[in-house]
């Protein structure tokens, strides 16, 4: 049943990009700049977890923490040296995307000085039988990833709904002022959302490390792939996000069905410009202006 | 030895200060966030060897490496016309990523990873320019020739039209410009003088492979039109110049050569981080983004 086992992979992509989405649009939300250094902050957990788990020797599990809390540090480390500089200067959102840019490729630089340029995999998981469902395979690993993005998700959405951090967050991103002059300091909030954001990278970037195997460079790709779900779903919606990231899963898998699989890559930057052309704000999301209609 | 160094430096200075200037049009006049020119580069370089190595001659195929980058162009201002800074920015990205893909997986035409050799050295009217000397005295006339076109462009009305779309594009519109127009063609010279810089790095290195077009190359010049300043011609010529020699001591240091490539990167970035936390105009600047 090959159209099953693309619809599974499709969805195993669509988790991983889902993860990176949820976190890059809960930073764009609240920060209203385009933190492009989400990419890297999943990759650096990825490496993380191989110096913790390969070099060090660490027992797996505590690694898996480790490379988490250190993927959310270095959130934050982000946030409070170039961006709240940036901020204090009245930097537009171009140049703080400028600057954003500039920190993946010194984060992407430092992994390849430290890490080399070989691939890296963990190997914690030995490759074993796939489950066989209605013909089509996936393997425990596979199902570990759907389970724990939709777990992440569903934990989120209740952070953000129900608890006042979240109201305090969702406060932020419809206007600042507001919650200043309720005495809530929108500095602290940018923080705790980078933290949130990132911490989240960093599960996506385990995930990845586990399923895939490392690269220096693969940063950008991801974030690109997040940044596009995040895009068909909507930007400003966090459930949008995870939506649009598991059309975007969906539909690249679909797609290497008739061309080869190569192109992957190609086939969801046509979708995000399908998007773009025809419906902008995505599938859930409403213009607040960044797009003029 | 030395001589033969310093002449390869300045070919490489001519061709970055083609490319520079080509995203000056589009990020420091019109204010448009065009980060996928590393694309048009790409198509430049491409196109022109693929065409010279098929027997067409150079300057048709320098015509030609200039004029598909700007088609290419306008298909690509269709989709992010509406779109603001950085969204126009991660688009963008993202066409650069398809570029890339393209180049990597239709082997067909570009060999993929393997990359093409063998591109001849350029020919006008039967004479040869292979040894790296008269490439650089043709590098100079190209480079001139871009950059009296950059200038005239700049320094013309619809220059100040360009500026305009930058600075408040409703009251652009409200003067009945058409603002969609004029953000295709800026792209599209953009795009052009781009395409020029990829032909003439081709003919120059006489190989090419997608890993030189990758998202890591947008860095330099980025940096260059950031620290020479937006929407200054003086700047960019003088942030080309130094932000080229720079890395060169990389070089002499003794770092092993697997470190020069990400040292040079982390170098750019940092730079850039600094001038834009500190010198947010760069040194000859005259707007901020």
């Amino acid at each position: 049943m090959i159209f099953l086992q693309l619809l599974f992979n499709g969805l195993i992509a669509g988790a991983i990009y889902a993860l990176i989405a949820t976190g890059f649009s809960l930073i764009y939300s609240t920060n209203k700049f385009v933190h492009f250094a989400h990419g890297s902050v999943v990759v650096a957990s990825g490496y993380m977890l191989y110096l913790f788990y390969n070099l060090v020797g660490i027992n797996f599990w505590i690694s898996v923490i480790l490379a988490i809390l250190c993927a959310g540090v270095l959130g934050w480390v982000l946030n409070r040296t170039a961006y709240t500089k940036l901020r204090e200067k009245k930097a537009g959102s171009s140049i703080l995307l400028i600057a954003s840019i500039g920190i993946l490729i010194i984060i992407e630089s430092l992994i390849l000085i430290i890490f080399g340029a070989d691939v890296k995999t963990i190997g914690f998981i030995k490759t074993v039988k796939g489950l066989e469902i209605l013909g089509a395979i996936i393997t425990p690993l596979q199902i570990v990833i759907i389970i724990t993005s939709i777990v992440l998700f569903i934990s989120l959405l209740l952070l953000m709904k129900r608890t006042g951090l979240g109201k305090s967050l969702r406060a932020v991103s419809e206007s600042r002022d507001l919650v200043e002059i309720q005495g809530i300091s929108s500095k602290k909030l940018f923080a705790y959302s980078f933290i949130i954001g990132s911490l989240i990278a960093g599960a996506a970037g385990v995930l990845v490390s586990l399923e895939q195997n490392l690269e220096p460079s693969m940063g950008s790709s991801l974030m690109i792939k997040g940044f596009t779900g995040a895009i068909i779903g909507g930007i400003t919606s966090v459930p949008g996000a995870v939506l649009g990231s598991f059309v975007l899963g969906i539909v690249e898998n679909y797609g290497i069905w008739y061309l080869p699989s190569g192109y992957k890559d190609a086939i969801a930057f046509m979708l995000l410009f399908i998007f773009l052309l025809f419906k902008p704000n995505g599938i859930l999301g409403v213009n607040k202006g960044w797009i003029k209609s | 030895m030395i001589s033969a160094y310093l002449i390869h430096l300045l070919i490489i200075i001519i061709i970055q200060l083609i490319l520079s200037l080509s995203l000056q049009i589009s990020i420091g006049y019109a204010g448009l966030l065009n980060f996928g020119y590393i694309a048009f580069f790409a198509i430049g370089a491409y196109t022109s060897t693929l065409l010279t190595i098929n027997g067409v001659p150079f300057l048709l195929s320098l015509l030609l490496a200039a004029i598909i980058p700007a088609i290419f162009a306008y298909v690509l201002s269709i989709p992010t016309n509406k779109l603001k800074g950085d969204y126009l920015a991660l688009s963008t990205i993202g066409f650069s990523f398809l570029v890339y893909a393209v180049l990597i997986n239709w082997t067909g035409l570009t060999r993929g990873p393997l990359g093409i050799p063998g591109i001849p050295k350029p020919e006008i009217f039967g004479y040869v320019f292979s040894s790296n000397t008269s490439f650089l005295v043709l590098s100079i006339m190209i480079g001139l020739i871009c950059f009296i076109l950059i200038r005239k462009i700049v320094d013309s009305r619809f220059g100040k039209v360009i500026e305009g779309v930058r600075d408040d594009e409703p009251a652009l519109k409200s003067l009945g410009k058409n603002t969609f127009k004029i953000k295709s063609i800026t792209l599209m010279a953009s795009a052009f003088f781009a395409g020029v810089a990829g032909c003439l790095f081709a003919h120059f290195i006489t190989f090419i492979d997608p890993s030189s077009f990758t998202f890591m190359a947008l860095i330099p010049v980025i940096t260059i039109i950031i620290v020479g300043g937006l929407a200054s011609i003086k700047g960019t010529v003088i942030a080309t110049v130094i932000l080229t020699l720079i890395p060169e001591i990389l070089r002499f240091v003794g770092l092993p050569s697997s470190l020069v490539g990400p040292g040079r990167q982390i170098l750019f970035a940092l730079l850039l981080l600094i001038i834009i936390i500190y010198y947010p105009k760069g040194f000859f600047g005259k707007v901020e983004l």
